[in-house]
């Protein structure tokens, strides 16, 4: 590792000349020279371009404020969603749930969220109807959107018909035409994080089989 | 001019003479029901003669000398302010010296992005202006409102004139627009002040 230059990502401040590790998690490795901490906690750090659920805490004359579970409070403004202008500026009431957009998270700032990809369309953001939202760790939301897919989420999508948002914030939401398949997905993910994949496998054949 | 100093404390409200008779100066006001010039600070009073060229020929009477009278910002004036809070917009800052004096009772101040620097003030990023807990020097623009002064750096010799950075160590500066740690060696964006001749 001599004579190169090392791009630290998360849990890895440099101390002088030395490298240290701040975080417990796995080292991952991205080449050329990226070197970072992963690891999964319930807090979570905004980051820009991430997508995360929100939930909408207050409303000002320009901002919507949404908790996106990190140190601060996120701004929304009013008109970052497509085709906003002052005159159709939607309506949230508090405790409405969101699937946002990070635009930019300095330190020490609040967050900026938006409603809107790079194009300015809407895609898949927006508020979130009906369904139940689960709390999770950071680590399973990353695997539960990682590919190939997570096992527990494919075997259950054979079986069951639901849909799912997840965010990278350790929060995920699940609709489907029956509570008792949301309830049933819910608990089935987020037990699931515990288990290894042996166990994760052991687990779905019996919930499914007493679905039937 | 000579100053005629008598020993006598006032506090707020009282009536320092007759509007026809004294002029009101630093710590007075005229009244304009009953033209009398009442007293708004606590302190001494003294009466100020007037030049003899002038007009108006009636002495000033101004309230002076109370230890609890710290520097106040003026418009115009040139303050070193902390940064407390950077929004997209605008930044906060608490101003702790006024010229060159240390004031006695926190000051609001408030940079807004248009009054950061000189050029392309639409552009500006306020994080790459500043950050919390650097010291600024600015120059008072107005009043503002209830809240705060409005404070601007939109010249070359104000801006950041100390800061941290995030390794902890105090940051030198490397042009206009960067500062670098001594302890990572890594870059920051600040606007800059310049310092000496």
């Amino acid at each position: 590792m001599a004579n190169q230059t090392l791009k630290l990502g998360g849990g890895l401040p440099q101390d002088g000349d030395a490298i240290c590790v701040m975080k417990a998690g796995k080292l991952r490795f991205m080449k050329p020279n990226k070197y970072w901490v992963e690891s999964s906690q319930k807090r979570y750090v905004p980051s820009a371009g991430d997508n995360v659920l929100g939930v909408v805490v207050d409303t000002k004359p320009e901002n919507f404020l949404v908790d996106i579970k990190g140190p601060a409070l996120a701004f929304l403004p009013v008109l970052s969603f497509e085709g906003g202008t002052r005159r159709n500026i939607p309506k949230f009431e508090v405790g409405t749930l969101l699937y946002v957009r990070v635009v930019s998270a300095n330190t020490g700032m609040n967050p900026e969220l938006t409603c809107m990809d790079a194009n300015g369309k809407a895609a898949e953001y927006g508020v979130l109807k009906e369904g139940y939202m689960f709390e999770s760790s950071t680590g399973l939301s990353r695997a539960l959107l990682s590919s190939p897919p997570h096992p527990v989420l494919e075997g259950l999508g054979k079986k069951l018909s639901f849909e799912i948002a997840v965010g990278i914030n350790g929060r995920f939401w699940v609709n489907a035409s029956q509570s008792s398949t949301v309830i049933l997905v819910g608990n089935a993910i987020q037990k699931s994080e515990s288990l290894s994949l042996v166990q994760q496998k052991i687990y779905l054949e019996k919930l499914l089989k007493s679905i039937q | 001019m000579k100053e005629e100093e008598e020993i006598e404390m006032v506090t707020p409200g009282e009536v320092l003479g007759k509007g026809s008779e004294v002029k009101a100066g630093k710590g007075a006001y005229l009244s304009p029901d009953n033209n009398t010039v009442f007293a708004s600070l606590t302190g001494r009073r003294s009466l100020v003669h007037p030049s003899p060229h002038s007009p108006d020929q009636r002495p000033t009477v101004e309230v002076i000398g109370h230890k609890a009278h710290g520097p106040v910002p003026e418009p115009g004036c040139v303050v070193i302010a902390r940064v407390t809070k950077v929004m997209a917009r605008m930044a906060s800052a608490d101003i702790m010296c006024v010229g060159s004096k240390s004031v006695r009772e926190k000051f609001s101040g408030v940079i807004r992005q248009q009054d950061v620097r000189a050029t392309e003030i639409d552009k500006v990023d306020m994080h790459s202006s500043f950050r919390p807990g650097d010291i600024v020097k600015a120059s008072v623009i107005s009043l503002g409102d209830a809240r705060a002064y409005y404070l601007s750096t939109a010249q070359n010799e104000l801006g950041v004139v100390s800061a941290e950075s995030m390794a902890g160590g105090t940051m030198v500066p490397v042009s206009w627009t960067e500062m670098q740690c001594p302890l990572t060696g890594q870059i920051e964006q600040r606007k800059v002040a310049k310092v000496g001749a």
